[in-house]
C-alpha cells in the first residue's frame, strides 16, 4: 500500500473540494487585486511617495500583495481541517492504514499548490499593468519570484497546519492566524520600504520571515540594483530554512479527534 | 492470513481518560463469522473498545488481539469500521467518496471500478452514484458508510451504533444487505438497541461501566428468565412494595428503571391481578410479553432490586 498513492489521493481530493468552493477561490485572488488597484493608485496619485527606489507605488505594492494573497490562501485552505473534523471525515482519514503524517502531507501539498497558484495569478495579472524592471531578465526574475512564493507558501502551510491541529474552532483559528500574520505582513516591506524605518521597527522587520519573501520578489521584479534591499542569497537562505522548519513542525502536529479525548 | 483462533480476543483491558475510567477489566472473545453484539448504555465503553480494535486508541493495560495480532495501522486493511458519527464527505459525490476511501485503503483503480458499482447496487444507492453526499438522507448515508467499510473486503466489520437515527425501513434494508456479508465477515455490532441485537446477533455481550457483565448466545442469556415479561409503569413503587412482589410464588427478576418496573413471571395472568390488589391506584399501565433479550439485559445491566426464587 503506497504512501505516495495516499498522498496523491488526498491532494486530489483537496484540490477537487477547493475547486468546488468557487466563491472562496475567486475571492482569494480578487480581494488582493482590488487592494492593489485601489490602494496602489490611490497612494501613487494622492500621496506621490518620493522615497521609493524605482517605479510607482502600485509596482512596489505587487510583491506585498502576492504575499498577502498567500496569507489569505493558506488561511482559507486550512478551513478543510475544520471541515473534516466537523464532518467526521477526519475519523475516516485517521482510520486508514496510513500514518497520519501521510494524510497531512497530501492535504498540505494541495494547500501549497493552491496558495502558489493564487499568488502567481495575482503576480501575472498585475505585471502587464505596472512598471516592472525585471533587472535579471523576465524569465529568471519570474523564476526567482516563483521560488520565493513556493517557500513562502510552504512556511504558511506549516503555520496554518500547526495552528489548525490544536485549535478546536474555525473562528478561533482565523482569529489566531490574523493575529499572528497581519502584524508580520505590515513589518515585511509589503506596504512600505523598511530601510527608512526607526531601528526598533527594522529589527522587527529583519526578524520577520515574510520580509525575505517580499525582498526576493522586489529584487526579481521591481528593483533596479540592490541598494536598500537585503539580497537574494540571504533572502533564500532565511526563507528556505524557516519554511522547511515550520513545515516540518506543521507535519509533526497530528490533528486530534474530539471524541473521548483522543 | 487465516488464523485458527477467535476473531477478537480481549483480556482485562483497562483505559482511563484523565479521571474517567472508560474500560475497567474488559474481557471478551468474539468467534469468527456471524454477528456479535455488544450491548450497553451510553458511556459503557463500547465506542472506546471499537476505537481500540480499529487501532485508533490503545489499551492502558491488558491484552488485545485482532485476527491473532495486536491492533496496528497495517491491520486496518483487514478491518472495516463504521463509526457512530458520519464520516462521509458531504462535498463529494457518492461514488467519488467510495473511490476516495478505496484508494486510501490501497485498492487498485480497476478493482474499484468493479466493486463500487456492485456495492452501490447492493446497498440501493446505484441511482444516487453521481449525487453529492450532502443530498443523501440519513439512512442512505449510513448505507453508504457500510458500503465504504466493506469496500476493501475486510475480515472483520466493526459497526458502532450504525442505525442510530435511522428509520425502521432503512434499518431493515441495512440489515438485509448486511446479512449477505455475515458468512465471510465477522461483524461486531455495538448498540443499545436491544430489539435489533436480538434479531441480528448470533452472540451478545452485555457491557456496563467498562466491563463485560455477561456474554453468550441470545438463547443462553435468556435462560433462567421466567416465561412472561411484565412491564409495569409504576412511578411510585416503593422498595417495600417491590419486596412484596418478589415474595410471590412464580415471580422471577424484578428490575426498576426510573418509572418502569420489569418483572419476569411464570404466569403473568396470575401476577397482574395481585399487582392491582397491591397498588392498583399507582399503576399507570401494564404490558405483557414473552421474555426477550431486553429482559436478559435488564437482569444483568440494570440495578437489581429483587431476587428470583
Amino acid at each position: 500500500m503506497s504512501a505516495l498513492a495516499a498522498i496523491t489521493t488526498m491532494a486530489q481530493r483537496e484540490l477537487l473540494n477547493i475547486a468546488r468552493s468557487r466563491s472562496q477561490l475567486y475571492s482569494s485572488v480578487l480581494t488582493p487585486l482590488l487592494f492593489l488597484v485601489f490602494l496602489g493608485n490611490g497612494v501613487s496619485s494622492g500621496l506621490q511617495p518620493a522615497n521609493l527606489a524605482a517605479g510607482n507605488f502600485t509596482a512596489y505594492l505587487v510583491a506585498g500583495t502576492v504575499v498577502m494573497t498567500s496569507v489569505f490562501s493558506s488561511t482559507f485552505s486550512s478551513a478543510s481541517y475544520f471541515r473534516d473534523r466537523d464532518n467526521g471525515v477526519l475519523r475516516l482519514l485517521l482510520s486508514t492504514p496510513h500514518h497520519p503524517r501521510v494524510i497531512l502531507l497530501g492535504k498540505s501539498l494541495a494547500g501549497l499548490a493552491i496558495g502558489v497558484a493564487q499568488a502567481m495569478v495575482v503576480l501575472v495579472a498585475a505585471a502587464p499593468f505596472v512598471e516592472f524592471e525585471w533587472q535579471y531578465g523576465v524569465a529568471p526574475g519570474f523564476a526567482i519570484a516563483v521560488s520565493a512564493v513556493v517557500l513562502l507558501n510552504l512556511m504558511l502551510t506549516g503555520v496554518a497546519q500547526a495552528f489548525a491541529s490544536r485549535i478546536q474552532s474555525m473562528q478561533g483559528f482565523h482569529l489566531l492566524m490574523n493575529l499572528a500574520l497581519f502584524p508580520l505582513l505590515f513589518f515585511s516591506g509589503a506596504f512600505f520600504p523598511i530601510d527608512g524605518l526607526p531601528v526598533w521597527l527594522r529589527v522587527m522587520a529583519f526578524a520577520n520571515p515574510l520580509t525575505y519573501a517580499v525582498d526576493a520578489m522586489q529584487l526579481a521584479a521591481y528593483a533596479v540594483g540592490g541598494e536598500g534591499f537585503i539580497g537574494l542569497p540571504i533572502d533564500f537562505a532565511v526563507l528556505g530554512t524557516v519554511a522547511v522548519l515550520v513545515y516540518a513542525l506543521g507535519l509533526s502536529r497530528i490533528p486530534r479527534l474530539t471524541h473521548s479525548g483522543q | 492470513m487465516e488464523h485458527p483462533g477467535p476473531a477478537i480476543a480481549a483480556r482485562e483491558i483497562f483505559r482511563d481518560y484523565g479521571e474517567r475510567r472508560a474500560l475497567d477489566g474488559f474481557s471478551l472473545e468474539v468467534p469468527r463469522g456471524g454477528v456479535f453484539g455488544i450491548l450497553g448504555p451510553n458511556g459503557s465503553g463500547k465506542s472506546t473498545f471499537i476505537a481500540m480494535l480499529a487501532a485508533m486508541d490503545q489499551p492502558g493495560a491488558g491484552e488485545l488481539r485482532v485476527l491473532g495480532e495486536a491492533p496496528s495501522r497495517a491491520l486496518r486493511a483487514r478491518v472495516g469500521t463504521v463509526f457512530q458519527e458520519s464520516s462521509a464527505d458531504p462535498l463529494m459525490r457518492t461514488a467519488e467518496y467510495l473511490r476516495f476511501a478505496g484508494r486510501l485503503f490501497g485498492i487498485p483503480g480497476g478493482t474499484l471500478s468493479q466493486r463500487i458499482p456492485a456495492l452501490l447496487e447492493r446497498f440501493g444507492l446505484a441511482d444516487r452514484a453521481r449525487d453529492p453526499v450532502s443530498s443523501l438522507s440519513g439512512g442512505m448515508r449510513r448505507r453508504l458508510e457500510v458500503a465504504r467499510a466493506l469496500l476493501h473486503e475486510p475480515e472483520i466489520l466493526l459497526l458502532d451504533e450504525p442505525t442510530t437515527g435511522v428509520d425502521p425501513e432503512e434499518r431493515q434494508i441495512l440489515w438485509d444487505t448486511l446479512g449477505e456479508a455475515r458468512g465471510s465477515t465477522t461483524v461486531l455490532l455495538a448498540t443499545n438497541d436491544l430489539a435489533e441485537a436480538d434479531a441480528a446477533c448470533d452472540h451478545v455481550a452485555f457491557v456496563q461501566a467498562g466491563r463485560v457483565v455477561a456474554a453468550g448466545t441470545p438463547a443462553e442469556l435468556k435462560q433462567g428468565l421466567r416465561r412472561d415479561a411484565v412491564r409495569i409503569t409504576w412511578p411510585g413503587a416503593t422498595a417495600e412494595e417491590l419486596a412484596v412482589v418478589a415474595g410471590w410464588r412464580g415471580t422471577g427478576e424484578i428490575l426498576r428503571s426510573e418509572d418502569i418496573v420489569h418483572v419476569t413471571a411464570d404466569d403473568a395472568s396470575a401476577l397482574v391481578p395481585r399487582l392491582f390488589e397491591l397498588a392498583g391506584r399507582e399503576i399507570r399501565g401494564v404490558s405483557i410479553d414473552s421474555s426477550s433479550l431486553e429482559d436478559a439485559y435488564f437482569r444483568y445491566v440494570q440495578r437489581r432490586v429483587g431476587g428470583s426464587k
